[in-house]
């Protein structure tokens, strides 16, 4: 009896499986998958703003971590051919006013969790800009882990109209 | 749901433990249930397809063209910014290519203002074409292939600027209006930076479900629209429409089409005071099945020459299908019209139309000879009017995630 509920649940589930593949959108095909099968990024972009349209100018770098692994992961900075420094940053309400500033310590991507960075949140800074960033430039950002490699990305820069405050802050 | 499937086991065997009798009844009310679960999903997932339905972005060719018709459509023109140059157009074709690759699978764009509303792909498509014009304002005048002119004017033409020319186009349809108005914001938004709209012009066709393929609808006149249309994945499509190495003058064209869009205004209160006969004269088919006059089923081809017991032609000379019917092989295309409604006028009267899309390899050729025809003698001429009129070559497809939009033609720039 047991075997045979068993099997009646089997082949529900695997309707289930059937109908939930029909309906289910496909893998995304731009993730970037690390080779140690800890970290997965996705959705990386760069932000282009009057911030970023000069030489010495700045802007956020912003993507979907998930560390797969058993342990926690820290993102502590990275580097970038177009800007002299790279750091990692958060928005903090300081006075009343959303300010950003460097994050101490890094950002923490716990062990099988995902963060995301994004406009007015969690992100890595580019700053003193080599040169303008525009719409639709390709950026190439290496970033830095304790307890993981580092990994280099190409990502698209493109305008927000969200997450203006970060802007307004001292640097 | 794998949830509760786990729970219905446990229960089962507890049962199954305590008393083999109670858990035989269990047993079967179980599988009723489970099974009742199991056709709910199927019904859900069913009652979803629409939403599900998706179009692969991926290939030699554009999608949005050889695809049976979306039901709601969008196209946008924009006018170049005088800063745009052919960098920042490889720029703009990145964003489009990375947006419309993910809008295609039903997932926001990057950065996306609303991604909530990327409920799924509804079989979104978002093509992209360029103008006569795009050509010289990008200094690349020798790469514009020399058949690929806009259309001239018509005494019949009534063409407004607001839904004529432009320099580069995003054409975008949907099997969902909120889909596709999503999709259209974004994709709107990351070209703002390259350019102005200029015009956008929305359309619809018949919801899913209501009518079978073929690219054939009911335009708001009544008649059966897209007969005789090349059929999908044949050979005819390929020549009619894809350049290929053979065809291209250009070789960065092959893969790509030349697209025409025409806005042709309806005047529905004329036309609703002719008689079905007399519509059916104009038209040269039967409006009930679409059939050429004289003949049974819509596939049927026309007999030009047949005639009536009483000597009249069957086809009459003034009706729009004696003209519109090719001359000579050459003359063939392939039309994917979508309708447009805009409102009402406080007398009643609708502004209603089509968004007359034809699609191939070398409008010059196979496309105006049959517009100048209809120009001169269509009878139809007296209850429509073009308002509205661009021609568009549309790039050639995106073959993998390393290539974007206008490659080829990006190249042959380059090397130029």
């Amino acid at each position: 009896m047991i075997k045979k509920i068993a099997s009646a649940a089997l082949v529900v589930g695997s309707l289930f499986a059937v109908t939930g593949c029909a309906s289910s959108a496909p893998s995304e095909s731009s993730t970037a998958a690390v080779q140690e099968a800890s970290l997965t990024f996705a959705d990386g972009w760069v932000r282009v703003s009057e911030f970023s349209d000069h030489t010495g100018g700045m802007t956020g770098v912003f993507a979907t971590i998930t560390n797969s692994s058993a342990k926690d992961v820290t993102l502590v900075g990275g580097s970038a051919e177009i800007a002299n420094v790279v750091e990692v940053h958060e928005v903090v309400m300081l006075d009343g006013e959303m300010k950003m500033q460097a994050k101490d310590g890094g950002i923490v991507i716990p062990a099988g969790e995902s963060v995301t960075l994004e406009p007015g949140g969690l992100h890595v800074m580019l700053m003193g800009l080599k040169k303008p960033i525009l719409d639709g430039d390709m950026i190439t950002v290496t970033l830095d882990f304790e307890g993981a490699d580092s990994q280099t990305f190409t990502w698209p820069a493109k305008a927000s109209l969200s997450g203006d405050e970060e802007y307004h802050s001292n640097h | 749901m794998s949830k509760i499937s786990r729970r219905d086991v446990l229960v089962g065997s507890v049962s199954a433990g305590a008393a083999a009798s109670i858990s035989a009844v269990t047993g079967a009310i179980l599988a009723e249930n489970q099974t009742k679960e199991a056709l709910k999903a199927i019904q859900v997932a069913h009652a979803t397809a629409v939403r599900d339905a998706s179009v692969p972005f991926f290939g030699p060719h554009q999608s949005g063209i050889e695809l049976e018709l979306q039901s709601f459509t969008n196209f946008i023109a924009f006018d170049l910014d005088p800063s745009t140059d052919l960098a920042a157009f490889r720029r703009w074709m990145a964003l489009l290519t990375d947006d419309i690759s993910r809008l295609v699978r039903g997932k926001p764009v990057l950065a996306d203002a609303q991604p909530q509303l990327a409920m799924g792909p509804a079989r979104l498509t978002a093509t992209v074409g360029i103008s006569p014009e795009f050509f010289g304002k990008l200094g690349i005048e020798r790469l514009k292939p020399s058949n690929f002119n806009q259309v001239p004017s018509f005494k019949i033409d009534d063409l407004k600027d607001e839904f004529s020319l432009g320099d580069v186009l995003l054409h975008v349809s949907a099997d969902d209006p909120i889909v596709l108005s999503h999709a259209v914001r974004a994709l709107i938004r990351d070209s703002l930076a390259f350019g102005q709209v200029r015009w956008s012009q929305q359309g619809f066709s018949n919801a899913q479900g209501v009518v079978p393929g073929g690219v054939r609808q009911r335009n708001l006149m009544g008649q059966v629209d897209g007969t005789e249309n090349p059929a999908f994945g044949s050979s005819d499509f390929d020549r009619i429409v894809w350049i290929d190495v053979d065809s291209a003058e250009q070789p960065w064209t092959v893969g790509g089409t030349q697209m025409v869009l025409r806005r042709i205004r309806m005047n529905l209160d004329t036309w609703d005071k002719l008689g079905r006969v007399d519509k059916e004269m104009i038209i040269g088919r039967d409006l009930t099945v679409g059939a050429p006059l004289g003949k049974a089923k819509e596939t049927d081809v026309p007999d030009f020459a047949a005639r009536r017991p009483n000597g009249l032609l069957e086809i009459p000379a003034f009706a729009h299908i004696r003209h519109a019917h090719p001359q000579n092989p050459l003359e063939r295309f392939f039309r994917r019209p979508f309708n447009f409604e805009v409102g009402v006028s406080p007398s009643g009267s609708p502004d209603v139309g089509l968004l007359w899309a034809a699609y191939a390899r070398d409008l010059a050729n196979q496309y105006l000879p049959v517009q100048e025809r209809l120009a001169k003698v269509d009878v139809l001429n007296l209850w429509t009017t073009p308002i509205g009129s661009s021609v568009w070559f549309i790039l050639p497809g995106v073959s993998g995630p390393d290539q974007i939009l206008g490659q080829s033609l990006l190249e042959a720039a380059e090397r130029a």
